[in-house]
């Protein structure tokens, strides 16, 4: 590409003559090795303290336990250990199912959101009502968990305002998973509104308008028309908000109880009592529905980036 | 617009209804993304003893105790010192990557983007505990200040890396050619007309980098040392319970990370203005050239 334009740029320059060339020629040389040389500290970073790191933690999944120690002797006793013990497999299944209840939640508690942000408000007052929905976002996630423990807790602001009105808070509100679910809708609302909302703002509402036109209800224009259009932002978003959902320790730990426990508190709890085999086995299981989740959506995600240009 | 106006009087009633209902949602939605932060802040403001409702007075009594706490005064020490380190890797790191995504055609650039991008996309909880257990059983380094400052780092290049290269994308090149062709060598290319453009985003993705590790948690917690910063104490501390001090202290850290997110929008806009001028200035200049150079032509 520079090749091309750069001598048509240089065209009556060129006729000075050829040291000036080679001269651009070494200095393209060298800007070219400048160009790679800035992988290099990423190359470091990444590569010892996150690929290395990660392929240990595949190993040791396949390593033996000896007291606090692994040793590499490849097995496959760390899985069959973590699939034959029934609490560990139902934590696994209650997990994919609570983070699939919270990711539906929360793309359709933030689709109707988006729909009126991108098609209602005035394109003067999207970008600072966008704005305020990432605000949060920029508030401690560890403070956000607890300002709900506040909220939710024994004698928090909640039972309190039930109690004027004379109610008593129920129990499954908080230690409990609907308080993990509903804590973790709060936490990851703005990844999903900002996802559906860069993909409605693509949207031809015109279309919208002639379905309705040929006499489609609004929820049938909205499903017919609408959905299968913006299908690849509604992929990324739940892609957004089922990952980090899937390895949540912290909102379970403050809000969740015994019941509410998640995969993530699994894996906190075997690295920090050193059961690194079996904690490696755990977190592998988790990387593996990541993984798989990324492969199987590649080509939407992949097709939401063309869109996005 | 006018076409829209149109078509709304049409669909009629049902649709200011939809229209209605929406907007009330999107009242409820803001109550329920600010009700907890207010809260939170409110609460530090009260005179109860126990950091919770009812509130039975304001004070600022928890503020000031905040002079007195020695463990408190130094996790903040901790964590900015941290912050400003991991900051200052991630910015370097970030930047130099952002340039080689951008400008080299090095063959699996896009397998570089995904593998520089995969830190945010996998759960912190993954990235914590494998380096862990690089760092305790594969190196046999003790957990220490320097340990939590790489784990930080790992997750807060990224973030660096896609602002610069967002700008880089959007980098008009033919002003670097020019100041090639103009005898500049590529040191004072970078300095004097790469740099100043870019200037914005490397800052806009220290400052972000800046207030991730200030509220990082989820890494932090696994391979933290002796030495505890803010997030952990707040952490340890409200495991027996939440205490106005540590409202108090959410207060504080709410709006230092707000105030640096709400700088990190403004620089942007006070650097480009100088950048434009020497734009604008070096464009004159130009005019005035060219029409010596078609006439020399």
């Amino acid at each position: 590409m520079t090749a091309s334009t750069t001598p048509a740029s240089s065209g009556p320059r060129a006729v000075v003559g050829a040291p000036a060339r080679r001269g651009s020629r070494v200095r393209r040389g060298v800007v070219t090795l400048s160009q790679y040389t800035g992988f290099a500290p990423a190359m470091v970073l990444f590569g010892l303290f996150f690929a290395a790191p990660m392929a240990l933690i595949v190993a040791y999944s396949f390593w033996t336990q000896e007291g606090y120690k692994v040793v590499s002797d490849w097995t496959f006793a760390n899985y069959q250990s973590v699939f034959n013990t029934p609490v560990y497999v139902n934590t696994f299944l209650v997990t994919l199912w609570m983070t699939a209840a919270a990711t539906a939640l929360t793309l359709a508690i933030a689709f109707p959101f988006s729909y009126w942000l991108a098609r209602y408000v005035s394109r003067r007052w999207q970008r600072p009502l966008l704005f305020l929905v990432i605000l949060p976002f920029w508030v401690s996630y560890l403070l956000r968990v607890t300002a709900w423990t506040i909220i939710l807790g024994n004698n928090g602001a909640l039972s309190r305002l039930l109690g004027v009105v004379g109610l008593s808070t129920p129990s499954w509100l908080l230690y409990d998973r609907p308080a993990v679910i509903f804590v973790l809708v709060y936490l990851y609302f703005p990844f999903a509104a900002l996802t559906l909302f860069a993909a409605l703002e693509r949207f031809d509402w015109r279309q919208m308008h002639a379905a309705m036109d040929l006499g489609a209800t609004h929820p049938r224009a909205v499903r017919t028309v609408m959905l299968p259009q913006i299908k690849p932002g509604i992929t990324t978003a739940v892609i957004f908000v089922f990952i980090p959902i899937l390895g949540e320790y912290l909102t379970p730990e403050l809000v969740g109880g015994t019941r509410g426990v998640m995969i993530g508190n699994l894996v906190d709890n075997f690295f920090q009592e050193a059961q690194y085999a079996e904690g490696a086995a755990i977190a592998i299981l988790i990387a593996a529905v990541v993984i798989i989740l990324l492969l199987i959506f590649r080509r939407s995600l992949e097709v939401g980036e063309t869109y996005g240009g | 617009m006018a076409g829209e106006a149109n078509a709304v009087e049409i669909v009629s009633r049902s649709s200011r209804l939809v229209r209605g209902a929406l907007t009330g949602w999107a009242w409820v939605i803001y109550i329920f993304l600010f009700a907890p932060i207010v809260l939170l802040i409110m609460l530090s403001f009260n005179k109860n003893r126990y950091g919770t409702f009812p509130i039975t007075g304001w004070t600022l009594h928890w503020f000031t105790g905040i002079a007195s706490n020695p463990d408190l005064q130094s996790a903040i020490k901790t964590s900015l010192r941290v912050a400003l380190e991991v900051t200052l890797i991630s910015t370097v790191v970030g930047t130099a990557a952002a340039f080689s995504l951008v400008r080299s055609r090095l063959p699996f650039r896009g397998a570089f983007r995904i593998a520089f991008i995969l830190p945010i996309m996998i759960p912190g909880v993954l990235i914590g505990v494998s380096l862990l257990t690089f760092l305790r059983q594969g190196l046999g380094i003790p957990l220490s200040i320097e340990t939590v400052i790489i784990g930080q780092s790992v997750y807060t290049t990224p973030f660096v890396l896609l602002i610069v290269a967002s700008r880089l994308e959007g980098f008009d090149r033919s002003l670097e050619r020019a100041a090639s062709d103009l005898g500049a060598n590529w040191l004072r290319t970078f300095r004097y007309v790469v740099l100043p453009l870019i200037a914005p985003a490397v800052l806009a993705g220290a400052l972000f980098a800046f207030t991730l590790s200030l509220d990082e948690f989820v890494i932090t917690f696994f391979i933290i040392g002796p030495e505890v910063t803010l997030p952990i104490y707040i952490y340890t501390q409200i495991k027996f319970g939440i205490t106005p001090a540590i409202n108090a202290v959410a207060t504080l850290l709410i709006i230092t990370s707000l105030a640096i997110t709400a700088l990190g929008l403004l620089i942007p806009r006070l650097v480009r203005i100088p950048v434009r001028r020497v734009r604008t200035r070096r464009a004159r200049k130009m005019q005035r050239a060219a029409p010596a150079a078609s006439s020399s032509a």
